[in-house]
């Protein structure tokens, strides 16, 4: 026992240099460290996950094209009324038939590396998206233009619709009229790249990205943060900001922590802290909450029974107590969707509804014999969307339907939903440019069944000419008309349940001024936003 | 003891190959296709096509074996499918942040479990050992995402002394450091205590004491010396797993290690990242056994390596 008492001296000094330590440890931290981590002048966002890349030739992600936004240009781009203005074009003509655009450049945009810019360069841009064996994803935004389809076949050396008559004048010429084809040239995949620059970078242009836009790239580094400074040759008026700087936080809560902390300027509030920043005195008044050009929809397989039959599709629809869910649940945090089309996007009167009426449901249900049937229901396995699930669930149960409902990682989802595995899915769609056709025609026609977008296999010849039509015609009222027509009819058909369109909630610090949101990410040049 | 290192190195390579095989076989076995991730929300069939061609997605799962082992042969990993940046360049710039975590973890976690391990077994029945062991089996029980925002809502929110994400020096390695730490410095004091607690009842300790040797040299260089294997064992162990990346900890932090690369490759079907960071996991974890095992030697001499000349 006494030996084993003498350790207690021991064990004694040890605490008490521990303790020790320990004091000077935080000592020295208090003196060194902060929890302060920025750089003045420049703006801090967050990004949720690494963008993949920064060449417009490869990129679909929202990360990738809201950096690409600052740091490229093309000939026109989205105004905050989402009208179409020029960018490094002057002006433009469309001939009356609407198949052939003129553009003509200004003359004083340069790359950063001082060359430049001519209609070579968007010569060079365009062919690189749609050359045969190159690996762009974003060969549809181009292969309108007349001659595309045989470029990409490797059918021919050049393309016929595209030529630059001299180095200020680019001529489009499409294979027919295509209405939102400007708005096509809004998009990442039209921005403009050095020809000198990606040769010299080859595959690392990606990460080494030269392009004519209000920013530049400074530093990139990987899954921690990327610096875009500014751009002190911009053509179009320099912005007042010094720089950006995108932390890249996976985490939502580490996010909060950093925009409370004062780390992040701007911060788009996750659902679990929605209600707290609605609620707290210090952030409520800096919220800013737009309406998201989107729409969230449960969608059916209309390709085989039980969904190829309209009525159950219908039955499914009245079945769901949407507002119900969009107001308890989902916090408000979006608008009822009355079709596929946003509210923002529609200039027609949709008259074709579904309303929450779960005793005709079950009445149609027991009609159909379809009591106690099971459906597939394929989700991701994101929280909310699993919550999401499980309502829809307990609405379906009312009426006498089960659902299996079957959770699988992205890319598991995305193929089995291309293949048409599902009978019942939950997806949403965010447009890319804000017509409605960016809707209506992926979605809905039967060119397009599978991973170009229409996921419910949805078949309807008169739903597939007025979407044509409506791409076909001039007159913005006479496009309306056939895309109203078209709405109408895809609502009485119902192979979606659309549920809503999410709004973007963002929240700022008071030291920001002119912050807007924008709902299109390559509306965003990050000109006017400042300190 | 060079023939014994020699012997592992020689194994290591049909061990490597296997974990190739058996880690193609695996991920192609997976549903899911990245070509679909590639090409976004909207492309046409023909596109799909074009791409799974680029790909090399379209050879039979032979030939693309094939193809992987004749770029490993010349000392590459291949291109990150979405990327396309060279899977060996990034594992070059991710392992070393991973390197950093790790020892800082285990540079916390070993001090501290071993020191309250030996404690807590030298009071063995007390109310210090209770403590200890009831704050142990605590932390071993806690989710590495729960202690991780906790310690941040105190280290940086509240206390406003430590960055609460981030890659970078020494204030930003802390606190994912100390996460990380804590389940392996619990475990720690439940191995050493187990340990010390049967070497404690062992004869030559009681000979020892009888020969009246003083209590700070039986602790030392009776017990603790040879308390040390099975802890040895348990740092290498952890050491190992920590050197393939942490992933909850990096996520919650944002450090840019290789379990954060590795996940979000299995997650979006990124072949070549998969594979080259699993043959660096597994080559971590063979090397850190080879030097546990050397270790072993030289911590009990008892402990003969095979194939040794001694």
């Amino acid at each position: 026992m006494s030996k084993e008492g003498s350790l207690v001296p021991t064990i004694r000094s040890e605490v008490r240099y521990v303790r020790i330590v320990t004091a000077t440890v935080l000592l020295v931290l208090s003196v060194s460290c902060s929890s302060r981590d920025r750089v003045d002048g420049f703006i801090h966002y967050r990004l949720n996950h690494n963008p993949t890349t920064l060449d417009p030739a490869m990129i679909v992600d929202v990360t990738g094209g809201a950096i690409a936004a600052k740091l490229f240009n093309g000939l026109v781009r989205l105004d905050d009324q989402y009208r179409v203005i020029p960018d490094i074009a002057e002006r433009w003509e469309i001939s009356a038939d609407g198949r052939i655009y003129t553009f003509h450049l200004k003359r004083n945009v340069f790359f950063y590396n001082t060359h430049l810019v001519t209609s070579l360069d968007f010569k060079y841009s365009f062919k690189r998206i749609l050359t045969p064996g190159g690996r762009s994803p974003n060969g549809w935004v181009l292969d309108k233009i007349a001659g595309a389809r045989d470029f990409m076949d490797g059918r021919a050396e050049d393309i016929a619709g595209l030529s630059a008559p001299d180095r200020y004048t680019l001529r489009i010429e499409l294979e027919e009229p295509f209405s939102p084809f400007l708005y096509l040239l809004t998009m990442t995949a039209a921005y403009v790249v050095s020809k000198e620059a990606v040769e010299q970078a080859g595959s690392d242009f990606s990460v080494n990205p030269v392009g004519t836009g209000p920013f530049q790239l400074k530093e990139w580094r990987h899954n921690d943060r990327v610096i875009l400074k500014r751009n002190d040759t911009y053509f179009g008026g320099l912005p007042t900001l010094a720089g950006i700087v995108y932390r890249i936080i996976p985490e939502d809560l580490t996010a909060v922590t950093q925009f409370e902390l004062g780390n992040l300027d701007v911060l788009s509030v996750p659902a679990s802290d929605y209600r707290r920043f609605l609620n707290s005195a210090e952030w409520k008044d800096l919220i800013v909450s737009v309406p998201g050009i989107n729409t969230y929809y449960l969608g059916f397989n209309c390709s085989r029974p039980p969904f190829d039959d309209p009525l159950v599709r219908r039955a499914i629809s009245q079945a769901l107590d949407r507002k119900k869910i969009l107001e308890t649940y989902y916090e408000k945090r979006g608008v009822l969707a009355r079709g596929p089309v946003p509210d923002v996007l529609r200039a027609w009167s949709l008259h074709a509804t579904t309303a929450y009426d779960p005793a005709a449901a079950a009445e149609t249900i027991r009609k159909t014999g379809l009591r106690d049937h099971t459906i597939n229901f394929y989700i991701t396995s994101d929280q909310e969307v699993t919550d999401i699930a499980e309502i829809i669930q307990y609405f379906l149960r009312l009426v006498g339907l089960n659902v299996s409902i079957k959770q699988l990682e992205w890319s598991s989802y995305k193929a089995a939903l291309n293949k048409g595995e599902a009978d019942m899915f939950w997806i949403s769609w965010w447009a890319d440019y804000p017509d409605p056709e960016n809707f209506l025609f992926p979605l809905f026609h039967s060119s397009n069944h599978g991973a170009s977008g229409n996921r419910t296999w949805y078949t309807n010849p008169k739903v597939d000419a007025l979407v044509e039509k409506g791409q076909k015609s001039q007159d913005r009222a006479e496009q309306n008309l056939a895309y109203g027509e078209a709405e109408e009819l895809i609502v009485h058909d119902a192979p979606w349940v659309p549920f809503w369109h999410k709004s973007d909630v963002t929240v700022r610090q008071s030291t920001i001024k002119n912050f807007r949101a924008y709902p299109i990410y390559s509306m965003d040049k990050g000109l006017e936003v400042s300190f | 003891m060079k023939i014994f290192i020699l012997r592992r190195f020689v194994l290591l390579l049909p061990l490597l190959l296997g974990i190739t095989f058996m880690t193609f076989s695996l991920t192609k076995a997976l549903p899911g296709d990245p070509v679909y991730n590639i090409v976004g929300e909207r492309s046409t069939p023909e596109v799909i096509e074009k791409i799974r061609r680029e790909v090399g997605a379209d050879k039979s799962i032979l030939r693309q074996y094939a193809g992987y082992l004749a770029l490993l042969l010349q000392g590459e990993f291949g291109r990150s499918l979405f990327t396309n940046r060279k899977v060996a360049d990034d594992i070059l710039m991710k392992f070393p942040n991973t390197m950093r975590l790790a020892f800082a973890a285990m540079l916390l976690a070993a001090p501290i479990g071993v020191f309250f391990g030996f404690i807590s077994a030298k009071n063995r029945g007390r109310l210090t050992d209770k403590t200890i062991t009831m704050i142990s089996v605590s932390a071993i029980s806690l989710p590495v995402f729960w202690s991780g925002l906790l310690l941040m809502l105190l280290f940086s929110l509240r206390l406003r002394l430590l960055p609460p994400s981030g890659t970078g020096g020494i204030p930003y390695l802390i606190l994912p450091a100390l996460t990380l730490s804590l389940p392996a410095i619990a475990t720690l004091v439940r191995v050493t205590r187990v340990t010390v607690i049967d070497i404690m009842d062992m004869p030559f300790i009681r000979t020892a004491r009888a020969k009246g040797i003083t209590g700070t040299s039986v602790n030392l260089v009776h017990i603790f010396k040879n308390a040390l294997i099975p802890v040895i064992t348990v740092i290498g162990l952890e050491f190992g797993s920590y050197l393939n990346g942490a992933v909850l900890t990096e996520t919650i932090f944002g450090w840019d290690g290789i379990g954060r690369y590795a996940m979000e490759g299995i997650v979006k079907r990124d072949y070549p990242v998969i594979m080259g960071s699993i043959l660096i996991g597994t080559l971590v974890f063979v090397l850190m056994n080879l030097i546990v095992d050397i270790i072993y030697h030289y911590a009990d001499p008892r402990v003969r390596l095979h194939g040794t000349d001694r």
